[in-house]
Order: C-alpha cells, then sequence, then structure tokens
C-alpha cells in the first residue's frame, strides 16, 4: 500500500529515497543507531562533522537539558577525516542509503584539504559544510556569519570536488537569507538550516555556567518556530534546494517544514530521546500522503498559503 | 542486534526513605540480562520537560516465563527523578537498554572490595549479588565500604548483608555507622588486603571516586570505577557525556560514560 506513495527527492544531482535525513552529530557514524533503525531505509545519512586532523573536544560538562531542548559544547570533538575513512566508511558502504560527509575546518585551506581527501574515496555522496559551529573558539566569528568568508568556503570546497555540496548554515546572525544568497552564488547546490543557536544557563547553587565551555549550541523542540521561520525566508531567497533542520520530533513537525519550502529536512536532537524517530516520521510522513490522496511529496513541498 | 524502545510498565514505584525510591518495572521478554554496571535510559513518553531521558542503574533483575522484570534503586536529585517519583502503579515508561559496558569479573581475585557512595550502591549491589550467585566469590570474601551524608541516605543495606561479611558503614554526621568518608574507612582497612589479590569496585559521587583514585596511586591495587555525566542519547552518539581518560602513550582523550563506560580502570581517569 506504502508503494503507492512517492517520496523522492532530489538535492541538486544527489537523488535521495525519501527526504529525511540524520543530522550531523546526532547519529554518529550510523553505527551507534544500527541496531535501532534499519539505516537503508534514510533519505541519507549525515555524519559527524570531520576535521583533518582529529579533534579532543571541549572540556566536560558538555550538554545540559533545557525546556524542550538541550545545549552542547562538545566542540566538534571527531577521529578525523583519516580514521573515518579507514574505519567508519567501510561499514557505512554496506548499506543502501546516501552517506554525506559533514567537514568542518579552521582556515580556509584546511576546508579544502578535507574536501578534497573526502573526493578521492569512495561511498560519499555529498558534502554538507559546516560553516557555523559557535562551540569553537577561534578568534572571532565564525565563517557563517560573514557572507563573504562564507563564500568563499563555498567556492574552495567547490574547487576541490564534484561531490554535491550542501552548506548548513547559522542562525546566529542578523539575516540568514544574505548568507544563503552569497553562499548560492558562490556555487553551492544547497543550504542547510539551522544549526544549533547559541545560549547558556546557569547552576544556581554554584553560580557557575552549567557548561564548562560557558555557552553551547542550543537545539531540539524549542528551536522549532525559529528555524522554521528561517527556512521560509532562504526558501524565498534563493532557488537552490532547502534542508530544513530544528527541533523536529514528529511527522507534523518534519511537514511544516517541507510545506514551507525544504525539499527535505535532518532530525538530530530526537534521535537521543527516541532512536527509531527518523523511522516514525518517514512512517508519518507516508500516512499523512496517503490521508490527503496526494502521489508525490513534490505536490507538498512548498505549497505553503500565505 | 535489533534494539528498541521498550514501553515498561510500573509494577510497583515506593518510597522506601525518604526522597529514595524503589522502582520495579516489567519489560518484554527480548530485554537482554543485564550485565552489573550496566544501565537503562529512562522517560516518561511524551514529555517536553523534562526532555531527556535519564541514566539509570540497574540494581536488580529477573527473568519469568512471560516478562522480565528490572528493579531501579534512586534517588530524587531534580527534576527528572523527581517526576519519576511521582508515577504510580501500571504508569507507562519508556526504557531503553541495557546500555553500556560492565564491571569485570576477575577470577583469580581472591577479594573482592566493594566501594560505595550513596546511590552508588546501586551497580554494585547487583555486581556483589552476581559474584555470590556464580560462586566467583563467597560471603566471606566481598567487603563492602558504603558512605553517606547521613543515616537517611543510607539505602539497599539489608539486601548486601546476606552477601556480603564484611560491612562498614560511614557517615559525614555519624548518624549511621561511623563518622567520616567511606574512603578514609577503606584507607584505614588497605593494609589488611593484599592489592595483588584484591579487585575494588567503586561507584558514587565524584569527590569519593577522586578521593579514592588519590589513595591508591603508588599502591598495586586494581580498581574499577563506574562512573556519571549527565547524557543526552545514552547510546555513544552525541559525544555529550564526555570524561577525561588517558590513552595508553599517556595522553588526554575524552571517552564517553555511556558507550566507552560507565566503568573505567581508576588509574586511567584524569581529574580536572
Ligand atoms: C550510568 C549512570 C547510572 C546512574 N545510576 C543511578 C541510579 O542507579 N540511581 C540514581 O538515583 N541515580 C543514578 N544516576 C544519576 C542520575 O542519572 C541522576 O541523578 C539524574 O539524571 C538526575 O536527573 P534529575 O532531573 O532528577 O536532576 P537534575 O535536575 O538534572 O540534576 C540534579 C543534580 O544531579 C546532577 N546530575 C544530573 N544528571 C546527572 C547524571 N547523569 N549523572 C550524575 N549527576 C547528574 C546535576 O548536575 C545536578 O547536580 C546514574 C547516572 C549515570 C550516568
Ligand atoms: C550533540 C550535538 C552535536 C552536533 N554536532 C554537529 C556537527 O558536528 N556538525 C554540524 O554541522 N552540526 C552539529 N550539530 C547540529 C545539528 O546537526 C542540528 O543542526 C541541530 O541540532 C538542530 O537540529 P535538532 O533540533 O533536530 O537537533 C550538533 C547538534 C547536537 C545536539
Ligand atoms: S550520552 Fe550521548 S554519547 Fe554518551
Amino acid at each position: 500500500m506504502k508503494k503507492n506513495v512517492n517520496l523522492a527527492v532530489a538535492i541538486g544531482s544527489l537523488k535521495i529515497k525519501n527526504p529525511v535525513m540524520t543530522a550531523s552529530g546526532t547519529f554518529g557514524y550510523g553505527e551507534e543507531y544500527a541496531g535501532y533503525v534499519d539505516l537503508n531505509k534514510l533519505g541519507a545519512i549525515v555524519v559527524k562533522g570531520l576535521s583533518l586532523k582529529p579533534r579532543l573536544g571541549n572540556p566536560p560538562p558538555r550538554i545540559m537539558e533545557t525546556a524542550g531542548g538541550m545545549l552542547n559544547a562538545v566542540g566538534l570533538q571527531n577521529i578525523g577525516v583519516e580514521a573515518f575513512i579507514k574505519e567508519k566508511l567501510p561499514y557505512l558502504k554496506n548499506f543502501d542509503v546516501a552517506v554525506i560527509a559533514n567537514i568542518y575546518g579552521e582556515t580556509y585551506a584546511e576546508y579544502s584539504k578535507v574536501a578534497a581527501r573526502l573526493s578521492s574515496v569512495k561511498g560519499l555522496h555529498a558534502l554538507e559544510v559546516n560553516v557555523s559551529c559557535p562551540n569553537v573558539q577561534k578568534g572571532g566569528l565564525s565563517f557563517g556569519c560573514d557572507p563573504r568568508a562564507a563564500a568563499e568556503v563555498t567556492r574552495r570546497v567547490k574547487g576541490e570536488t564534484s561531490l554535491p555540496v550542501i552548506v548548513k548554515l547559522t542562525p546566529n546572525v542578523t539575516d540568514i537569507a544574505v548568507i544563503a544568497a552569497a553562499v548560492e552564488k558562490a556555487g553551492a547546490d544547497a543550504v542547510s538550516l539551522i544549526n544549533t543557536l547559541t545560549g547558556m544557563s546557569v547552576d544556581l547553587k554554584t553560580r557557575t555556567p552549567h557548561l564548562k565551555n560557558i555557552t553551547g549550541g542550543l537545539s531540539g523542540p524549542a528551536i522549532k518556530p525559529v528555524a522554521l521561520r528561517m527556512v521560509w525566508q532562504v526558501v524565498q531567497r534563493v532557488s537552490i534546494p532547502v534542508i530544513g533542520i530544528g527541533g523536529i520530533m514528529t511527522p507534523e513537525d518534519a511537514l511544516e517544514f517541507l510545506i514551507a519550502g525544504a525539499k527535505a529536512v535532518q532530525i538530530g536532537t530526537a534521535n537521543f530521546i527516541n532512536p527509531r524517530a527518523t523511522m516514525d516520521v518517514i512512517d508519518g510522513i507516508t500516512n499523512y500522503l496517503m490521508e490527503n490522496k496526494i502521489r508525490d511529496i513534490k505536490d507538498v513541498i512548498g505549497t505553503l498559503r500565505t | 542486534m535489533a534494539k528498541e524502545i521498550f514501553i515498561g510498565e510500573i509494577v510497583s514505584n515506593e518510597e522506601i526513605q525518604k526522597e529514595f525510591f524503589l522502582m520495579k518495572v516489567k519489560l518484554d521478554l527480548s530485554f537482554d540480562d543485564p550485565q552489573p554496571g550496566q544501565f537503562i535510559m529512562i522517560r516518561i513518553a511524551g514529555l517536553n520537560d523534562p526532555f531527556l531521558s535519564r541514566p539509570i542503574s540497574i540494581y536488580s533483575f529477573s527473568r519469568g516465563k512471560n516478562y522480565c522484570t528490572i528493579e531501579l534503586l534512586y534517588r530524587v536529585a531534580g527534576k527528572g527523578t523527581r517526576v519519576l517519583a511521582g508515577l504510580i502503579k501500571s504508569s507507562q515508561v519508556e526504557i531503553n537498554g541495557p546500555l553500556g559496558g560492565s564491571f569485570e569479573i576477575k577470577a583469580d581475585k581472591k577479594q573482592i572490595i566493594f566501594i560505595a557512595g550513596g546511590i552508588g550502591i546501586a551497580p554494585l549491589s547487583l555486581l556483589a549479588k552476581q559474584l555470590y550467585r556464580s560462586g566467583c566469590s563467597s560471603k566471606e570474601s566481598m567487603s563492602f565500604y558504603l558512605g553517606a551524608k547521613t543515616a537517611d541516605a543510607i539505602v539497599g543495606l539489608d539486601k548486601l548483608q546476606k552477601l556480603c561479611y564484611n560491612i562498614n558503614v560511614r557517615t559525614d554526621d555519624g548518624s549511621f555507622g561511623r563518622k567520616g568518608l567511606v574512603t578514609e574507612a577503606f584507607q584505614k582497612d588497605m593494609k589488611k588486603y593484599s592489592a595483588t589479590d584484591t579487585m575494588i569496585y567503586a561507584c558514587g559521587p565524584k569527590a569519593m571516586v577522586k578521593a579514592l583514585s588519590k589513595i591508591l596511586t603508588g599502591t598495586k591495587f586494581h580498581c574499577q570505577a563506574s562512573l556519571e555525566e549527565r547524557m543526552a542519547c545514552g547510546t555513544g552518539a552525541c559525544v555529550g557525556c564526555a570524561v577525561g581518560i588517558k590513552d595508553n602513550k599517556g595522553n588526554l582523550t575524552y571517552k564517553r560514560v555511556c558507550a566507552d563506560g560507565p566503568v573505567f580502570d581508576i588509574r586511567q581517569i584524569v581529574w580536572e
């Protein structure tokens, strides 16, 4: 019965079987959740952010629960691009699923190098460029806060790869649509948004921040309305595909993003409390289409009436 | 191996002492036999506040014909555990587990020492029971050191008395057992034990494990300690529950308490 609806979408040249992806940093390298979900059923897996060299990450405590969400200051701890290729990618190749490498650098050159290295191996289907992590304290603004810097990163990465390039935007800016337009002009094949919103929380007993890093990135249902608003703004501004991220817990949440114009969505924090969240969202979207007698998800995407 | 989120049904949830609860939960037979030191992530379905699941050690486990039962011994520490404390019989909870690694059982060690602070008794109790039942260790060979702030925070002692011959209790104010720290009690007895023949298992607040690690520095005692850190996923995906651990070259790395622990060799823990 489910065969009656078509969930397939295209993000540039990347064709995926449904619009539901995992969000970077919330699904490990896929293995961590393989016992809970059939990875073959996902639209795509976006792996934990990769840097050129392994990264130690921030000292603990790194997370704190907040109303309807959580703060994290993991500090992009990761095994580095070489270990990923050797130890994690072979496992992911066993599945019939698009694998997207999320990449991160501290300099333009580093972005280029990571992109070049990942483009030299088989088994990856796209690169997602994180220009937005607010956690790592490296002299001032992140690349994602400056349209010129974000565009330059995009150009550098595009210059090194023939894989589709998705630029992941930070919400910690005055006008996210300006950044989106800048990376589109620089050649981005798609944009994904939003990354976490910078926040903080204080322990009353000790009068110290709950996080050792003081500030952290807010994620979870608390940020959904903000994410949805930003996706809507960006959709109106660019013509490349937009991937919606932020607080998606249920099929209804995902559908809101799709209706607002996102071609696909990513599920992050929801995985932590419901490892099967992605499956639930896929099933729920299918049911919504069937109930409304819609044959193709494309007839939902971008149908917001205003 | 397929994993799932179990819907557990609460059989009982009693306040056994002020702010300490014993929750008995019925689970499907497909729940794996837990090893001592393993934990579950527990949550009330649909709730956005508290939002995340909470890690709780498995205190006891039994497999019946139609279902499994686990017991959780927990202290009301804040919002999440307070909500758990309010649940009545027949309520449902979401349970993910058993998660994490377990204490390593060393068959060659003649003497077993447990050192627990407060609610740290929970995983060690399951371990003591398993060692005793499996015939690995006799009642005489197991000593338990238990510490807490006050008498009100001593729980689970009755069960232990059936398993361990030698039980030492310390409270900060002397309202139960002798006054003082549990680590000091162990330190005083330390020369009675042969370091190479003894295995120490510890679980408790950071300050306790840290003090113990100091005491053990320069000795040959082998000690495994179960650590606590705030958790989000409990499955190794978020890297939020990091703890500083020395790698084999002695360099600092961050390991995940949920997936790489919660049990670590006490000598490898980096105290900041
Ligand atoms: C592997 C593991 C096993 C555990 N087993 C048990 C158990 O068997 N029984 C039991 O009572 N408790 C256990 N805990 C601790 C328990 O998870 C925390 O007490 C609980 O999460 C606090 O949640 P809360 O919402 O009630 O309190 P909060 O309001 O979140 O916090 C209250 C206080 O507890 C601290 N805290 C919060 N989360 C944790 C945590 N995960 N670990 C340690 N401290 C925390 C906070 O920093 C704060 O000081 C275990 C923790 C871990 C990591
Ligand atoms: C613990 C944690 C780690 C994350 N790590 C990364 C990362 O490495 N790279 C990245 O681009 N985004 C990272 N993110 C951001 C998420 O991918 C996502 O954009 C954000 O959490 C919002 O979605 P959500 O509300 O569904 O979680 C991380 C988020 C969390 C909670
Ligand atoms: S709680 Fe997520 S990695 Fe341990």
